[in-house]
């Protein structure tokens, strides 16, 4: 009795520190999506703007339309590129990080959160002022004698990338970062011991010690990049098409439907995969 | 199987000696423990040996081979560490058979080997455990498991009882020293504590500040201390300071010892608490001519189940502790008695330290 008396003002408790962030979330997240999802089912008309309907064919014309499809291609090409990019050029950095004795060890991790604290939109008009025909590449290889006259940089998917790559460079770093930190050094100086090299360490030993790191790692960057906004659009030009400016696009031309659908589209699919890399990095984890 | 040749092996960072000029000839099949306090150079010698730590200055052989500049994986060695670093993410027999994998044994005889490996740690029927799943002293067993299955030239211990409970400690001591014995692979291992030195190791090695105070046995070690570091961090104790004037001890505070040994000037004697004879007053002296013998007061007593710690006050500065065989209520001195104390002439006597 005693105990069931003692839990009860724990359970108001509980109510009371988790209430206000269910109340946030219902309200202004899953609310609005349901509105969303109501809305790309509906019909536009040029005129009256939405009529109020069922209708799939929203979903049909994206899956239909070429423009919609390679938009969509170039998003997934894009989040998966960036991703891969960040794993393999994070993962390192963040070993050294981890391992690192240094005294100016948190120097170097201000040093990766530091570019956080600039805007996308700002970081992406400093790689434009270095990528475009008059920016600091184009200039210093023509003064080079490397190339005739000015090169343009920027507007192409490679430009995209990288600049997604630097936003997204830090998640992945201290994703990994804070992971590997855990795995106890002996254990690397086991297998060391044991007669593995350090390539064959890190292969059987470190990755799937750091599996978690690594999901959760490219969860977050996979995600920000699918979603990039900013850098697309200014990095990659007015004929550079990835979903979120897309669903933006249609916003702008008051085609609720159609947006809503695209935003829909796109969250399945980064839901999806997301999805995926959980399950298989769990099944990997289990089996070892 | 192969012998290990230290040759003046120091390890410098900046100014701090790790390690200074360490020699060490670790016999094939011997059993070698590095005996010292925190900071002394004892981890730092392992980890050369293991090939983590590249030394300043000095050469290491296995087996007549010199392997000073080879990286750890190329060298054959089995390590065994304090906290067992086994590979969570892999069963026991995984864990076993990556040392195999990694040399390259045939796939078909990895399962063999492995079962071998368990069997000598009495572990067969946990292969398929995973770490976690196992207590501390289960745990050290597979990593001593993993360290001997691709049968290295070396074994080296780090620590390896540290963890483990009292009891469990034990158990594991015996374990290893019975299974080194049955292998007679050459074995090195680290520890600060004493009484794992004494009873695992054929010879021992005592250090402090990266040099080693001294090399020897068990028995050299304990009866015959080259220094006054040696003589209080193996077994106790007891040091009566003085100095010596014409081939007589005399201690500060008026005692004159008669000692085997003479030296010249300042100097303190180690007096080992079970080779000093308590009696109940001067008649009962243990030498023959009652030399060495004097009068003191009881000042504690340290009950220690079968046998007693008595400390004796000689004189202001002189203080001793005598240890006595527990033989019931009979033995008992209780504090504030009058008893009587000889030394032994045979007393290990070094000249003082600096201070």
């Amino acid at each position: 009795m005693s105990a069931h008396a003692a839990s009860r003002p724990r359970i108001l408790t509980a109510t009371f520190l988790i209430g206000p962030a269910t109340f946030i979330a219902g309200l202004g997240v899953i609310g609005p999506m349901l509105y969303l999802l109501r809305y790309s089912f509906n019909k536009y008309d040029p005129m009256e703007l939405m009529i109020e309907t069922f209708t799939l064919s929203n979903y049909g014309e994206f899956f239909t339309s070429p423009y919609y499809l390679g938009a969509y291609l170039t998003t997934l090409r894009v989040g998966l590129i960036s991703t891969a990019i960040c794993l393999v050029s994070g993962f390192p950095l963040a070993y050294v990080l981890a391992r690192s004795a240094s005294r100016f060890k948190n120097l170097m991790i201000i040093g990766i959160v530091v570019p956080l604290f600039v805007g996308n939109a700002v970081r992406a008009a400093g790689w434009m002022s270095f990528l475009g025909s008059r920016g600091l590449l184009s200039v210093t290889l023509m003064k080079l004698g490397l190339t005739d006259g000015p090169t343009d940089f920027m507007y192409t998917e490679g430009t995209v990338i990288v600049g997604i790559v630097a936003v997204n460079l830090p998640y992945m770093v201290l994703s990994l970062q804070s992971v590997l930190e855990g795995i106890n050094r002996n254990v690397e100086e086991a297998a060391f011991s044991l007669g593995a090299p350090p390539l064959t360490m890190a292969r059987r030993v470190l990755l799937p010690l750091a599996l978690p790191g690594i999901a959760a790692g490219t969860i977050l960057t996979f995600i920000l990049a699918m979603n990039a906004y900013a850098t697309p659009v200014l990095l990659g030009g007015p004929s550079f098409n990835m979903l979120a400016p897309l669903v933006y696009g249609q916003f702008q031309l008051n085609n609720w439907p159609s947006a809503a659908a695209v935003a829909f589209v796109l969250m399945a699919t980064t839901l999806l995969l997301t999805i995926l890399v959980a399950i298989i990095t769990r099944q990997k984890f289990r089996e070892g | 199987m192969a012998g290990v040749e230290l040759q003046g092996l120091s390890k410098h960072y900046g100014d701090f000696q790790a390690t200074e000029d360490v020699n060490l000839d670790i016999a094939d099949g011997e059993f070698l423990v590095l005996l010292g306090p925190s900071g002394c150079g004892k981890t730092t010698t392992l980890r050369m040996i293991a090939g983590f730590i590249e030394p300043t200055k000095g050469t290491i052989t296995v087996g007549g081979a010199d392997v000073t500049r080879l990286p750890p994986w190329k060298r054959s060695t089995g390590l065994v560490f304090q906290n067992y670093a086994l590979f969570p993410h892999l069963t026991v027999a995984q864990n076993v058979a990556f040392g195999l994998e990694m040399h390259k044994v045939p796939k078909a005889e990895i399962g063999g080997k492995v079962a071998t490996a368990l069997d000598l740690v009495q572990l067969g029927h946990l292969a398929d455990r995973y770490p976690r799943q196992m207590s501390g002293g289960q745990q050290q067993r597979v990593a001593l498991a993993r360290a001997l299955a691709f049968q290295p030239d070396v074994l080296l211990l780090d620590e390896p009882l540290s963890n483990l409970d009292a009891k469990l400690r034990h158990e594991v001591r015996h374990q290893i020293r019975n299974l080194q014995q049955r292998l007679g692979i050459t074995t090195v291992m680290v520890t600060h504590d004493q009484e794992e030195a004494l009873t695992m190791a054929d010879r021992m090695v005592v250090m402090k500040d990266g040099r080693i105070q001294q090399l020897g046995t068990q028995r050299e070690l304990y009866d015959d201390p080259a220094s006054e570091f040696v003589a209080s961090f193996v077994g106790r104790s007891s040091f009566i300071k003085g100095r010596f004037s014409g081939g007589r001890f005399v201690s500060h505070g008026g005692l004159a010892v008669e000692t085997e040994r003479r030296l010249a000037g300042e100097a303190v004697l180690a007096l080992r608490p079970e080779r000093i004879h308590l009696g109940a007053d001067a008649a009962d002296a243990a030498s023959p001519d009652g030399s060495n013998t004097y009068r003191g007061k009881v000042a504690s007593i340290s009950y220690l189940g079968s046998s007693i710690d008595v400390e004796v006050k000689l004189n202001e500065t002189d203080r001793v502790i005598a240890q006595v065989v527990n033989k019931g209520r009979e033995s008992g001195a209780s504090v504030g008695d009058e008893v009587s104390v000889t030394f032994p002439r045979d007393v290990p006597v070094f000249a003082a330290s600096p201070a």
